[in-house]
């Protein structure tokens, strides 16, 4: 499925709650569904921020791909292209206000990664794999990919 | 999102009900930063029903912790839901903010706090 809306911060909601609705279809806990969604949500705010630069006239489209072992959610507008460099996060001693969004969703995703082929705009993929399921022969061993 | 604020003595307590997230954030913000600029002694976030807080959230609850230092102003937060404790706490701001259990202790502690918000 794939979710378009307008670069304006009162949307982000929408597209939290549809992740959310997702990745409880697909299977994921609670703990996990939360953490995809604040990821997607500072994904966009990010674009928001520093891509379109606070202009809320731009798009934003979310492509969600769920897949047997993974969820995979690549966010695409058409503003200038970012220098990923230039929005990393801060160091977690240096308290200051901001800084945090990229930290979260590096933190929540399994992957980000810009997608360097896309022309125009930005292209962003975010995966996240279903934790195992544990069967008898897995007892005992990690759940983490 | 809902922002209240109501006033016990001293103190005043910002409650915060809702979604915090980069565009709700702003009305937090102003209300935060007016309250310690108007030379009230503590400021106290309740945070019983705020459902997420994102990084745009947090960055205002910095901000407010940054402006207590100048106005030497008491703040501190309570009545976190687990979702926000593991926010602050995967971004190591848990031992930053003064954050209590409840109203109760949060009332009776916040004027002990150093005024920055650390206990």
């Amino acid at each position: 499925m794939k979710i378009v809306i307008s670069s304006h911060p009162k949307l982000l909601h929408i597209l939290r709650g549809v992740v959310r609705y997702r990745a409880h279809m697909a299977g994921f806990p609670q703990s996990d569904i939360d953490s995809m969604a604040m990821a997607i949500d500072e994904a966009a705010a990010n674009v928001i921020r520093h891509a379109y630069k606070d202009r809320r006239d731009g798009t934003l489209a979310l492509e969600i791909l769920t897949l047997p072992d993974r969820m995979e959610f690549i966010l695409e507008d058409t503003a200038p292209k970012v220098n990923p460099e230039a929005i990393r996060s801060r160091s977690l001693d240096d308290v200051r206000p901001g800084g945090l969004g990229t930290f979260f969703m590096n933190s929540f995703m399994d992957s980000c990664t810009f997608d360097e082929r896309c022309a125009e705009g930005n292209r962003l993929i975010m995966i996240k794999f279903l934790p195992r399921k544990v069967s008898t022969s897995d007892e005992g061993t990690s759940q983490k990919h | 999102m809902k922002v209240q604020v109501r006033n016990i003595e001293t103190v005043a307590i910002i409650d915060c009900a809702g979604d915090v997230d980069l565009y709700s954030s702003t009305s937090l913000r102003e209300t935060l930063l007016s309250l310690m600029r108007s030379g009230t002694p503590s400021v106290l976030v309740n945070m019983a029903d705020v459902t997420y807080i994102d990084s745009s959230g947090i960055a205002t609850l910095v901000e407010g912790l940054q402006l207590s230092r100048e106005t030497k102003t008491h703040f501190g937060l309570y009545s976190l839901r687990n979702n926000a404790r593991s926010v602050l706490e995967l971004a190591r701001l848990n031992k930053v903010f003064a954050i209590f259990i409840n109203e109760q202790e949060a009332l009776e502690k916040i004027a002990t706090t150093l005024p920055f918000g650390g206990l």
